[in-house]
């Protein structure tokens, strides 16, 4: 039995279907990350952990408690789970010291007590000193850093983050992450984490959960997501991609052989995708197309460069080989100029056969 | 860290309980409200309808027939839509040329003038009347005496006892709505607008007339129609300059209609319809209008304005300007002052002719005066916190719930923001004269019908308020251990209080001065402040008058000030008037 067990949930706001039949476990102590572009229902699912969004049909199930069905639910305050939410919601009105303290005295815990687990919450989160604060008089950083305290402080064995850190300039989220990510281990908590940012996942997280359109296209740990990729609305969300048309010739242990255009390469099949032959897309990552000098490697192509963007650790390059457009990353010490004629390979394991319908 | 939630199962099913418990809370609140709303604006109206048909007695359209037939009514329908005509376009006259030159020229004094605009504005109308009648008086008006004087004519020029008395004095209140809407369309225009026409060649005047009028075009034809909207419903200046010259308006029509003896209920009931259709085809117009042809995003932010160099010409501008605000706020007022401190209102104001006695009369010693003082101050007061209550509970249910029915209830507490004063009091009348909720003849009555009518700026800015403080503020209390009822009272309660307030004092304003619906329900022991004003200028008693009406202009001004500082500069337009 899993920690956390959400069986069937559906939702739906109006005619918008916003969860449909999601199924999910999450072990205890794992990081994972609900990822997916905006409107794909993570939110709602998250909110729907919270206790904030009654589910249309299905439950959740934490520790083998039912928390939430369609007949009702337990309202978030007795979860005992803690959320920092995007635009952290510290409470202005209150100092630091009090925005803090706020769960402990709803808890009715000891006054002296208060004072003690409260100073260590804020040391923890680099916040010492700064108690008599009102949150108007701090950075965005130390409001998140508030919002960590606050959640953490009433013990919670689940913290779920909405967007935490897309409010926060580039440096600065860079380096909150690496602290969520000790902050995790360090508590042995099990965090929920909602990003639209997939490399915010990946560096994050033990599993990524996929979201789109209200329903999970796929559960995994991020290499297995980067690498391979369930359909191409992952492979494409998960970062830079070449989609090419392609027709899938034959098929044997795995490997099957595709033509684009003049080209005939061997590529890596699915099993799902082996069901009927004709159009498919095949996927390649712009990194794993190697420029190459000779005759070396697999899946060779010819090309003439016509666009270079220098990007400062790698060059983007615009390849047109006569049977299509190929986006490749090259190395920024050997700029080629548009015009030049260029020859490619393509690793067989990186060259990956997809229907269009994910 | 173990899990420690829901220990057990028994535990489990009590949670699910209470939430139930929690959910039927909210249904309680919302079915009260309702029932609470439906009581006293859903029942009224529809006693309006009913009496229109004859009810109690035999269904008859004979009533609805006579607003035709009978040369009185038919009169008082004619002369409303003249008096709405003409301060519509008197309001485009004046409030058009005055919004530009605040809004996008260099003219001298501009705040000043965009203050005393903001003063005619919430200037009780009726006192405006009053004030009139010492300024244009036929005989003794001081206008009249002075021009007299200068000219050596034999006979007044002004007569304010006329139809066109009664548009000036509407119109010079009611422009402020064009004035604010278009000042605020034209301070929304980017000048990179203008400068891009300048580029391609184009004069200042034709900027004006091909960018700057077509974009605004909108606002000024809305603002117009609410002031023709508006204008209809204002009991006081009709009643005060119009009945003695026998000159009659449907609200006047209707009030003379249920004064009579016996009160002819089914022929007002069917004037307030004619009246309430007139309202709703006017505000319908101006609805549809500006938001099917509103090019301008209002509150955008970044826009830069630029300003206009006039000149030589910007005095000339000071000097209409200024004129329109002298005979808008300060003629006004300045004599409703002078007269309050004057032993006899026709002598010059000279230390000699300095009097308090008035004021003593009028605060202290008149019964009539005291005791209005007292039952507005506690009308409003009680008014206020009812409507804000209850607009409160609108207002999170709209914004923080997805129950059903929520949108029916915020589109009932809005509804009486568009009926006239007279309309409500006569539906209240009728609703509220028999059982099962008898209350005619207490003092109840008059304050359901301020509650009902005020609801809309309560709820309104309740609504506004909650709306501001993000839903996530309370969430995050929640989920760190608090229960409903503590969430609200420890985090939205504090958040929103400057914003209460505010709606307190937004329906307190109003309710205080309240005179068009309160004509018609008080009766001897409930008179307010505007029942003692209405009553003693009756009697001819200018001086104590006066000095009642600058104690209620005081105590606008103040609180008025008061929300201003409190909600930020312009927060003027999301006021009432008083009427």
């Amino acid at each position: 039995m899993a920690f956390i067990e959400i069986r069937q949930l559906v939702k739906s706001f109006g005619s918008f279907r916003a969860l449909k039949d999601i199924n999910l476990d999450i072990a205890e102590k794992e990081f994972i990350t609900f990822l997916g572009p905006s409107g794909c229902g993570k939110t709602t699912m998250l909110r729907m952990l919270a206790g904030f969004i009654v589910p249309d049909q299905g439950t959740i199930r934490v520790n083998g408690h039912e928390l939430s069905s369609s007949a009702g639910m337990i309202p978030p305050e007795q979860r005992r789970m803690g959320m920092v939410f995007q635009n952290y919601a510290v409470w202005p009105h209150m100092t630091v010291f009090e925005n803090v303290a706020f769960g402990l005295e709803i808890a009715k815990v000891d006054r002296g007590q208060v004072g003690e687990r409260v100073a260590r919450v804020l040391a923890a989160v680099g916040l010492a000193g700064l108690e008599q604060r009102h949150p108007g008089q701090l950075s965005g950083g130390q409001q998140q850093r508030v919002a960590l305290a606050r959640s953490l402080v009433v013990e919670p064995s689940i913290l779920l983050l909405d967007e935490p850190l897309s409010n926060l300039d580039a440096k600065l989220r860079e380096r909150m992450r690496v602290e969520l990510k000790a902050l995790q281990r360090r508590m042995g908590l099990t965090f929920i984490y909602v990003t639209h940012d997939q490399a915010e996942a990946m560096a994050l997280s033990d599993r990524i959960v996929v979201f789109n359109q209200g329903a999970v296209q796929q559960i995994g740990a991020p290499r297995e997501i980067y690498e391979r990729p369930a359909n191409l609305f992952v492979a494409d969300f998960m970062g830079l991609v070449n989609l090419l048309p392609a027709v899938l010739l034959d098929y044997a242990d795995g490997i099957g052989r595709v033509r684009i255009g003049a080209y005939e390469l061997r590529a890596t099949v699915g099993r799902e995708t082996v069901a009927g032959s004709g159009h498919v897309t095949l996927v390649i990552r712009p990194e794993a197309i190697r420029l190459i000098d000779g005759m070396e490697g697999e899946n060779r192509l010819a090309g003439t460069v016509t666009d270079a963007t220098f990007l400062g650790n790698i060059v983007d390059y615009q390849i047109d080989t006569g049977s299509g457009m190929l986006r490749v990353q090259g190395d920024r010490r050997a700029v080629l100029e548009p015009g030049a004629r260029v020859a490619l390979a393509i690793a067989v394991a990186e060259c990956i056969v997809m229907r269009d319908t994910g | 860290m173990a899990y420690a939630t829901p220990a057990d199962a028994p535990a489990a099913r009590s949670s699910l309980t209470r939430w139930r418990q929690a959910f039927a809370a909210q249904s309680i609140v919302l079915g009260l409200a309702v029932a609470f709303l439906l009581v006293i604006v859903a029942y009224p109206l529809l006693w309006l309808v009913l009496a229109a048909l004859g009810i109690p007695g035999s269904l008859t359209l004979e009533h609805l027939a006579r607003v035709a037939t009978r040369a009185r009514n038919f009169d008082s329908l004619v002369n409303t839509l003249q008096l709405a005509c003409g301060t519509g376009l008197l309001s485009i006259a004046l409030g058009v040329p005055l919004a530009w030159a605040t809004a996008r020229s260099d003219m001298p004094l501009r705040g000043v003038v965009h203050a005393l605009v903001a003063l005619s504005y919430i200037t009780p109308p009726y006192l405006t009347a009053l004030a009139y009648i010492i300024l244009m008086g036929p005989d003794a008006g001081h206008f009249n005496r002075l021009l007299r004087w200068l000219l050596g004519l034999h006979t007044a020029p002004f007569n304010i006892f006329s139809m066109g008395g009664v548009i000036f004095v509407i119109g010079i209140h009611v422009f402020a709505f064009t004035y604010f809407l278009t000042y605020t369309a034209l301070q929304s225009v980017d000048a990179s607008l203008e400068e891009s026409a300048q580029v391609l060649g184009a004069g200042r005047w034709t900027v004006i007339r091909r960018i700057n009028l077509p974009l605004v075009a909108p606002a000024i034809t809305g603002g117009a129609l609410l002031a023709a909207v508006d204008s209809l419903a204002l009991f006081g200046p009709q009643a005060i300059l119009g009945t003695p010259a026998q000159i009659v308006f449907l609200p006047t029509r209707i009030y003379a209609t249920i004064g009579g003896y016996p009160p002819r209920w089914g022929e007002a009931a069917a004037l307030s319809l004619v009246l309430v259709v007139l309202t709703v085809i006017g505000l319908a117009i101006q609805r549809s209008y500006l938001e099917r042809r509103s090019y301008i995003t209002v509150g955008g932010r970044g826009v830069r304005t630029q300003r206009t160099k006039l000149g030589g010409w910007r005095w000339a501008l000071l000097a209409f300007c200024g004129t329109v605000v002298f005979f808008s706020a300060i003629a006004p007022i300045g004599v409703l002052v002078t007269t309050a401190f004057s032993k006899n209102w026709i002598d010059p104001p000279t230390l000699a002719n300095l009097t308090l006695a008035h004021f003593n009369a009028a605060l202290f010693n008149d019964q009539i005066a005291t005791r209005g003082i007292l039952n507005s101050f506690k009308l409003a007061t009680a008014a206020a916190l009812i409507a804000v209550s209850l607009g409160a509970a609108i207002a999170y249910l709209d914004v923080r719930t997805e129950l059903r029915g929520r949108r029916l209830l915020d589109y009932l507490a809005i509804l009486p923001l568009g009926l006239p004063g007279t309309v409500m009091a006569v539906g209240i009348l009728l609703a509220f004269i028999r059982p099962p909720f008898s209350i005619y003849g207490t003092i109840w009555i008059l304050l359901v019908a301020y509650v009902a009518r005020f609801i809309p700026l309560a709820t309104r800015s309740a609504n506004a308020t909650f709306r501001q403080i993000d839903a996530s503020l309370e969430e995050a209390a929640r989920i760190t251990g608090a229960r409903w009822l503590t969430a609200v009272r420890r985090i939205l309660v504090p958040l929103s209080r400057p914003g209460l307030l505010v709606a307190f004092l937004l329906v307190f304003i109003p309710a205080f001065g309240e005179l068009s619906a309160t004509i018609l329900l008080y009766t001897g022991g409930t008179e307010t402040i505007a029942v003692a004003i209405y009553r003693l200028n009756d009697l001819g008693q200018l001086e104590v008058v006066s000095a009642l009406a600058v104690f209620t202009i005081g105590v606008i001004l103040v609180l008025s000030l008061l929300v201003s500082a409190l909600s930020g500069p312009g927060a003027v337009a999301a006021h009432a008037p008083v009427r």
